[in-house]
């Protein structure tokens, strides 16, 4: 009897010593730092970012979404930073974009969006594939504030609806149909569709394509023959008027006051 | 037994007590009284204590500022915070109440309090949709505060708002339930 | 040097009286049936509470009850102090286990007929034993003072808020002020380290003390009726002809089972570890969508899944309706049969309640109630919904995650489960009925009409109209032919009809 009672008691000590060593180990319960909460404006992970803003509609991994591909070397070559801070700051009015930034009612920090846009370059960016590829300019605004003022430039920014119209069947007819109404990709002079896309988000898609699903670039339309700034601008406008823009009246109130102040 | 013989004692001793001792009844009644005053001058005080909590709600609201109006962007609804008038030192980040202020065209201004009116969830302002969804069981407001959908049964508690010099001002200082909206 | 100390030993029993109080409680002779495996919940339940006791006042070392810190508190002790983090895991899988264990008691006690004369205020006992329970879990949840505990409060708050002319009242002595803040920690802290546990303790020794005196029941023989001429007659006689002492005969299964729970517990603790902290108490860190614990869930559950209109009156009466069903169920069957295998009704409510509660725990655990607040930047749209769509379709997809919708409909196993899922939404519903319901919304869904222009309709319902399977026929109008219906379905009409309500 007391034998035993020995054994068992040395058991016990033996067992609690090995589990006190074993606790300086890890154990799958302990909490790890990854585990702790933080604060929604303290998330300075790019991963953990983009798939909690930005996946929903560029896609899981800036693929094969709704909206424009992120993950594209040719579309990250093509936009600029300040283009992309600017999108996701203030959203993009008239389009699907939301603003994002604290000061437009977003829940990102500056700090934030600054690492989205460094973590897109970092993580899919190739600029070394479009070495000596000449690209068309990403925004004809931007080039409004460069100082050659002429008259050719204006005309160039402007494009021409109506050059557009021959360019279109061109470079675009044999998937968007004759008209632009149809075809194996559908319509793209829909004035619905227009009315839900700026005229930036046409030239960018106009130039880069949409590689993730198969839809050329400005060189790919007709193997061999790119599209020159010019036609891009031409084609834009082409577009851009057969959008159908709808006014909305609103009542104006001049006075600054609580409507409850009981 | 010994148990037994105790209860024998306990039955009979009142008795004996009674017929035979007054005094000892009288010292009994005695004991009672003393006890009994004593206990009221102990409760008077700490039911005082316990019940402090049922103050007078005129008490606890008051006017607090949120700002500038030029905080508040016009057609935006955009969260404010304001530390709670009725506070405690060690309140930490609790007593940080949010509420959202709607700044229509033209400058009229309406605050909703951050509780939804189902069971007191955070709305969130969705500016997409010009709508307020509480994460908890789908209760959805439109912009005015007025019910949109779901089970809330009312529209959101609204607060009591005025602008003088140039600033905005809340009336709150409690947490706003159905028979005590903000 | 034995013989001094056994001395020693005989003198303090001899002033104590340890081995006297020994022999009336551990050593009190129980039904020699009652040694059985079905027997051992009671002592695990009181292990369990032993546990906590233990461990809480460990916690309560280094815890700080202040709403300014607590929550700081707590992320030390996880993080920080030596075996912090285990000892919160232990106290919260201790309070799972015992939960779980008193349930398992309860449903043994009730199946066994162990209520009936004479035990009706053992019942009865252990019935606010488990209302203390009950409490303890719901303040020791507040005590891990996070936004699940911040915004738990306020749901109780908003219920209490819901009684007629008190409730304001009501609010203010449950939060100790009117908001949720340092008074509010301060009395769950209260209640949950010297009220209610000081109620356990002394209903406990109450419990215990009706087992010592009523008797602990025996195994309900089929057949064999509660009579109260006769049970404690017949009772007295079976301790006296069979029964054993409860130490040593009796107790050895409880024991087996006892050690089994407690290395459970260390188990649960050291593999799952703690529960949270979830994100700081803070009312302005509104990214939160509150959970209740475990043992609640079924209560979130029952809220959240009945009809709106009986709501308040069910909030506000069925505590007491469930409670007062409990207490009376002793009086309510007093004598007969005690047998499960002879009372098919005990047996299926049993059935029944576990069925309904574990079903409302399911729900609860992936609340399918819940709006997916971040789904409508984080969920994207199924790649294969996207294939070959026309770009005006491709912006519908845009509109349904930019005006959330998401966040209720899920498509493709992605989005919300609030309202109804869409993946085959084109076969329920005609482009002009799409256009009503968004527009005009019903019950459960907001009219957004106001909040939606003409294009955004119109793409939309244009990519809503493409959600059928590839091999079933999308709805048509009935009222008109079949062709005619397939021609109306351009979006181009379904756009006009927007503008046409506006």
């Amino acid at each position: 009897m007391m034998a035993r009672l020995q054994i068992g008691l040395a058991a016990s000590v033996g067992l609690a010593i090995t589990l006190l060593a074993g606790c300086s180990a890890r154990l799958p319960g302990q909490p790890t730092e990854a585990e702790r909460w933080r604060a929604p404006n303290e998330i300075t992970d790019f991963n953990q970012l983009y798939t909690q803003n930005c996946a929903g509609c560029h896609g899981a991994g800036g693929r094969l979404g709704a909206a424009r591909s992120l993950n594209d070397p040719l579309y990250l070559a093509f936009v600029t930073d300040d283009a992309l801070r600017q999108a996701i700051s203030k959203g993009r009015t008239g389009t699907n974009m939301p603003a994002f930034s604290e000061q437009a009612g977003g829940h990102l920090t500056d700090q934030q969006i600054e690492l989205i846009v460094n973590g897109m370059r970092a993580h899919w960016s190739k600029s070394d594939d479009f070495k000596g590829v000449e690209l068309p300019r990403y925004s004809v605004d931007a080039s409004s504030t460069a100082t050659n003022n002429d008259i050719a430039t204006k005309a160039l920014q402007a494009g021409a609806a109506s050059r557009g119209g021959a360019t279109y069947k061109t470079y675009c007819s044999s998937c968007h149909g004759s008209n632009g109404d149809g075809g194996s990709a559908g319509s793209i002079v829909e004035p619905n569709f227009l009315n839900l896309v700026s005229d930036q988000g046409l030239r960018t898609t106009v130039v880069v394509g949409r590689a993730d699903i198969g839809k050329p670039d400005w060189r790919g339309n007709v193997p061999g023959h790119p599209m020159s700034a010019q036609e891009i601008n031409d084609v834009v406008a082409w577009l851009a008027a057969h959008r159908k823009t709808t006014t909305v009246a609103v009542s104006k109130v001049e006075h600054s006051a609580c409507l409850n102040m009981k | 037994m010994a148990v037994k013989e105790l209860e024998v004692i306990s039955e009979k001793a009142p008795e004996r007590l009674h017929i035979e001792m007054p005094r000892r009844a009288f010292l009994l009644k005695l004991g009672f009284l003393l006890n009994g005053v004593a206990a009221t001058m102990v409760s008077v005080p700490l039911l005082g204590y316990l019940l402090s909590a049922f103050r007078n709600d005129g008490g606890f609201t008051s006017w607090i500022t949120l700002g500038s109006l030029n905080s508040f962007p016009e057609n935006q609804t955009r969260m404010a915070k304001f530390r709670n008038p009725y506070t405690r030192p060690w309140d930490g980040q609790t007593a940080d109440i949010p509420c959202w202020v709607r700044r229509m065209e033209g400058g009229n201004f309406q605050i909703f309090a951050i509780n939804c009116t189902h069971l007191g969830c955070p709305v969130r302002w969705f500016q997409e949709s010009h709508l307020f969804m509480c994460p908890c069981h789908g209760g959805a407001f439109y912009e005015d505060g007025s019910h949109a959908s779901g089970p809330p049964p009312r529209g959101l508690y609204e607060y009591k708002c005025k602008i003088e010099d140039g600033q905005l001002w809340i009336h709150g200082g409690q947490l706003p339930t159905l028979n005590q909206p903000a | 040097m034995i013989e001094r100390l056994r001395k020693i030993a005989i003198w303090i029993d001899d002033r104590v009286y340890v081995s006297k109080i020994f022999a009336a409680t551990a050593g009190h002779h129980v039904p020699r049936t009652s040694g059985s495996w079905f027997y051992v919940f009671g002592s695990g339940t009181l292990l369990c509470f032993m546990v906590q006791i233990v461990t809480g006042i460990c916690l309560a070392l280094v815890y700080v009850p202040s709403s300014g810190q607590a929550y700081t508190s707590l992320e030390y002790l996880n993080y920080q102090q030596q075996f912090g983090w285990f000892l919160r895991a232990m106290h919260n899988w201790g309070s799972n286990f015992m939960v779980a264990i008193m349930l398992a008691h309860l449903a043994q006690v009730f199946l066994f007929g162990a209520f009936k004369y004479p035990r009706e205020m053992t019942w009865i006992s252990g019935v606010v034993l488990l209302l203390c329970t009950l409490g303890m879990a719901f303040t020791g949840q507040v005590l891990r003072f996070d936004q699940d505990a911040y915004w738990g409060l306020g749901i109780g708050a908003a219920m209490a808020g819901r009684v007629p002319v008190m409730g304001p009242a009501i609010v203010h002595m449950m939060l100790g002020g009117p908001i949720i803040a340092g008074e509010t920690l301060s009395r769950f802290f209260t209640l949950h380290v010297f009220v209610i546990p000081g109620s356990i303790l002394a209903i406990v020794s109450l419990h215990l003390r009706l087992v010592l005196t009523k008797g602990i029941n025996e195994y309900p023989v089929p057949g064999k009726l509660v009579k109260k001429e006769t049970y404690t007659e017949e009772y007295e006689a079976e301790i006296k002809q069979s029964g054993v002492p409860f130490f040593p005969k009796a107790i050895s299964k409880d024991l087996i089972f006892s050690g089994l729970v407690l290395m459970g517990i260390v188990f649960c603790a050291a593999y799952f570890g703690p529960a949270g902290p979830h994100g700081i108490p803070d009312p302005t860190q509104i990214n939160t969508a509150p959970k209740p614990d475990f043992f609640f869930l079924w209560l979130y559950g029952v809220l959240s899944l009945m009809p709106d209109y009986m709501e308040t009156v069910v909030m506000l009466t069925a505590p007491f309706i469930v409670i007062g069903i409990l207490f009376a169920v002793p009086f309510i069957s007093n004598t007969g049969e005690k047998s499960p295998r002879r009372r098919p009704v005990a047996v299926l409510s049993v059935l029944f309640i576990f069925i309904v509660l574990g079903a409302f725990n399911y729900l609860g655990t992936y609340a399918p109630w819940s709006p997916k607040m971040e789904a409508w930047t984080s969920a994207a749209t199924p790649t294969n919904y996207l294939e070959g769509r026309s770009p005006l379709e491709r912006q519908g997809a845009l509109v349904f995650h930019n005006k959330q919708c998401i966040n209720c409909h899920s498509i493709g196993g992605e989005g919300g489960l609030r309202g109804p899922v869409l993946d085959s939404v084109a076969t329920r519903l005609t482009g002009d009925q799409l256009v009503r319901q968004v527009i005009q919304g019903s019950g459960n869904m907001p009219a957004y009409g106001k909040n939606l222009s003409p294009p955004e309709v119109a793409a939309l319902v244009a990519f809503m109209s493409t959600l059928h399977k590839p091999t079933e026929a999308p709805a048509r109008d009935s009222t008109r032919s079949a062709q005619a219906a397939s021609e109306i379905k351009q979006p181009n009409t379904t756009a006009e009809m927007a503008n046409a309500k506006r």
